[in-house]
């Protein structure tokens, strides 16, 4: 929906986290459709703070007329980046998978040297924040491992998202496992970034060169009967409403449509009768944060309903907040500030529960909020790995894989 | 495959919700964006005009809503409204033998029935100095509307450096910002009497932060509702969301619904647009709880009006040039009594459906601004259809 549906109810303005803590962020309604209607072609972008917006999208999810509130103001972004130029961190984060690379190609030493005093006072300088320590890189990413799993009809390409693969592989080698294991034949194809990083940054042709990239690829299995399974919700709506929305790609239709979350397409399966998965118990209290762009998927929240399935597992939905990071939004020394105070506000009704563990969908937000509670942090498919009671190596995986006691914390 | 699907994730619809998953039904909620009931006052407005909401209710026009849920029906919705609220945190206050007074932003009393603890202490009509505490830069609040009507009410300004009710709510979630503020109205040495703030004491512990505060000054304190966005709608609309949380239920944010599948008579699953590919949701029966013209529940073309959901008959006076009185500001524009009518178990009629429910401000003849009754009806309405809806699922 256009700017022009939106009748100034304030409903996005109530549910806006960067708008509740910064003043100078006049609010999604303002930076949205109403200052939309000043923008004109060829004249240059004035509002700079429409770079505030974090791009969390619970404005567009809330707003009852189904106005595009956070993609008018992406454009209103990109727009304003092409005209007053990028930052060195603005060209970095566009480039997180190209970063990854590199990193994960010298895992040891950069693992060793990242979170050290002199690297931390570099990356101040160039506009990097280190309030909470970054992620470790791993030498064995899913790019590098098998490229197919399982022997079935039933076919999908798992679409893993950086992160996963970067720094968090033995959950990808999890999740992997879990669709083997559900009579699925599992391709995890050469893939690269989503694009979302890019498109964040206010660089939308590389955004493209990104998802372009990624299309072939799946378009080429979505041809031969494969549907696409993805675990990151911020890549899964990068997938399913960029690539035909704002990216404009013209396989985009195709993609979104065959693309599932990896929760969902589980239900789906359990709900076609093609598996009946028995979960065992697990005693353990969790706090499940929602991820804003699992929240933004409309799919409502499908891991939940599997947590609902395993015995004396205690869980608590919490969707009010958003855990500030956003991505690298919060990595940006200049949205420090607005980064933790969100993420101490999404921790308060966290340590009212008291959980053993915080478990959401999104690295992002489980690097976050570890990091400001000292809490440990699990992914759901990590949950529903244990309630399986599976091993890594009895489905494709190196052995001892899933030791080494991993958090999506950093050392620090 | 869910016992209900609850379609509309207003006041109407998550009552209904809540009141089924806490008899163990298996409930899903579609909510298309976040309900109107953010932007209210937070009140529940039951009926107005009378001292008593239940004498006003017996005398309201036979094919009122309120007669299909019946007094009784009334009061234990209500009850068990406030049992949740209290449940979750968020303390309501009063019953329906009476309408109380609170405080407008204009300095006017409104008749309501059931009030937020936080508004408990509002002016009740006795002759008490009452000090306004507002916030610099705080946009459509303005202590000088309420001091030109009372004459017994002084204000001060707070400097919190941030001036909109979100901001200021959140960061009265903030232990050491309620210290500072704490030690500076102390400093100000306000008269005796009760001080009133707008309605900004926090998003989730708002009844926790109004009691500490009002224990380190020694005196009532209580907030006057704001226009939106307005604090209390979304405190009350958070904590009846995570009850239903609790409680089980799951939650479909999306948009439209893009498609019904129907058998002869019943609805078997209706599909939601999200972006991408679209998602089903399969049910044994279903509750329509999506409002009227504003939440879009109903939309008007030129000479008719009709449901967008299930296009459901629709009763609306036939002649456009009959929909409104003359004078806008007139009270009860015949328009707004369109709606569905349902029977006595909360089905709507002449639609041959045995397994829909529907009920909120959807209803035909609930004449919302006439009878200032959105909010009790959505309530009492609510969780009647999930009683009826209850009995036929067994």
């Amino acid at each position: 929906m256009k700017f022009e549906h939106c009748i100034r109810c304030t409903i996005c303005v109530e549910n806006c986290p960067v708008f509740s803590v910064e003043p100078k962020f006049p609010g999604p309604k303002q930076a949205g459709p109403d200052a939309q209607r000043f923008r004109m072609d060829g004249e240059v972008s004035v509002d700079s703070w429409v770079l505030f917006c974090s791009q969390c999208k619970r404005c567009e999810t809330v707003c009852p007329y189904g106005v595009d509130v956070s993609e008018i103001i992406l454009k209103a972004q990109i727009k304003y980046v092409e005209e007053h130029g990028r930052s060195i961190a603005n060209y970095m984060f566009a480039n997180t998978y190209n970063i990854g690379i590199l990193a994960s190609a010298f895992a040891p030493i950069v693992n060793k040297i990242i979170n050290t005093h002199l690297v931390k006072n570099i990356m101040r300088v160039i506009g990097i924040s280190t309030y909470i320590p970054f992620p470790r890189y791993h030498a064995f990413t899913l790019s590098k491992g098998r490229r197919k799993v399982g022997k079935a009809s039933k076919k999908v390409v798992f679409f893993y998202g950086c992160y996963l693969n970067f720094n968090r592989p033995d959950i990808g080698r999890k999740i992997r496992s879990i669709l083997v294991s559900m009579g699925l034949e599992v391709i995890t194809p050469h893939q690269v970034c989503c694009g979302l990083p890019a498109l964040g940054n206010g660089d939308l042709d590389s955004a493209r060169r990104f998802a372009n990239k990624n299309a072939g690829i799946l378009v080429h299995y979505i041809n031969r009967g494969y549907d696409v399974v993805y675990a990151c919700t911020s890549c899964g709506l990068t997938l399913v409403r960029d690539y035909p929305g704002i990216m404009a790609l013209p396989d985009g239709k195709k993609i979104s449509e065959n693309t599932y979350n990896v929760h969902e397409y589980i239900l789906n399966l359990m709900e076609e009768g093609y598996v009946n998965p028995e979960f065992g118990p697990i005693d353990m209290r969790i706090a499940y944060h929602i991820p804003c762009h699992l929240r933004s998927l409309g799919i409502g929240y499908p891991a939940a309903r599997l947590f609902e399935m395993v015995p004396d597992l205690q869980y608590q939905v919490l969707d009010d907040n958003c855990c500030g990071l956003s991505g690298t939004y919060g990595f940006k020394e200049k949205n420090k500030e607005v980064s933790v105070k969100l993420g101490k506000l999404a921790t308060l009704p966290i340590l009212e529960y008291a959980p053993d563990a915080i478990a959401s969908d999104c690295g992002a937000c489980r690097m976050q909020l570890g990091g400001l509670t000292g809490i440990s942090t699990i992914d759901p498919s990590e949950i529903i790995f244990r309630s399986l009671n599976m091993s890594l190596s009895a489905y494709g995986g190196k052995k001892n894989m899933s030791a080494g006691g991993q958090d999506d914390k950093g050392d620090d | 495959m869910y016992d209900v699907v609850i379609i509309g994730g207003g006041l109407s619809g998550l009552m209904a919700s809540i009141w089924l998953a806490d008899r163990g039904k298996k409930t899903a909620l579609i909510s298309k964006g976040d309900p109107m009931c953010c932007l209210s006052t937070g009140c529940i407005d039951v009926f107005r005009g009378t001292s008593s909401p239940l004498k006003g209710i017996e005398r309201s026009p036979r094919g009122h809503p309120y007669h299909l849920v019946g007094l009784e029906g009334i009061r234990d919705s209500l009850n068990f409204f406030k049992k949740i609220m209290a449940g979750s945190g968020l303390n309501y206050i009063g019953d329906i033998e009476t309408n109380r007074g609170i405080l407008t932003p204009l300095g006017t009393i409104k008749a309501t029935c059931l009030v937020p603890q936080t508004m408990e202490a509002a002016y009740t009509g006795a002759d008490e100095y009452i000090h306004i505490v507002s916030f610099k830069g705080l946009k459509d609040f303005y202590p000088a509307y309420i001091t030109s009507k009372n004459e017994n009410a002084g204000y001060s300004v707070f400097d919190a450096g941030i001036s909109t009710t979100i901001g200021l709510a959140t960061r009265f979630e903030d232990t050491t910002f309620r210290r500072e503020f704490v030690a500076k109205l102390k400093s100000w040495e306000i008269p005796n009497g009760r001080i009133a703030l707008p309605a900004v004491l926090g998003l989730s512990s708002s009844v926790e932060i109004m009691e500490a505060i009002s224990k380190e000054l020694d005196r009532k304190i209580f907030e006057i509702p704001t226009l939106p966005p307005s604090i209390p709608g979304i405190r009350l609309f958070r904590r009846l969301k995570y009850t239903l949380q609790q409680k089980g239920g799951d939650i479909y944010w999306g948009r439209d619904i893009a498609s019904v599948e129907r058998s002869d008579t019943q609805i078997e699953a209706v599909t939601i647009v999200t972006g991408s590919r679209p998602t089903r949701v399969e049910g044994r029966a279903f509750v329509l709880a999506t409002g009227s013209f504003v939440s879009g529940g109903l939309y008007a073309l030129r000479e008719s009006v009709y449901e967008t959901v299930f296009n459901l008959p629709v009763i609306f006076p036939k002649k456009r040039a009959k929909w409104f009185n003359e004078d806008f500001f007139d009270i009860g524009h015949p328009i707004e009594k369109a709606g569905i009518r349902v029977d006595r178990s909360f089905r709507p009629r002449h639609a041959n459906l045995e397994n829909l429910f529907v009920c909120g401000s959807i209803l035909a003849f609930s004449d919302i601004m006439k009878y200032r009754c959105g909010n009790g009806m959505a309530i009492a309405t609510g969780v009647a259809a999930a009683k009826s809806l209850d009995g036929w699922l067994g």
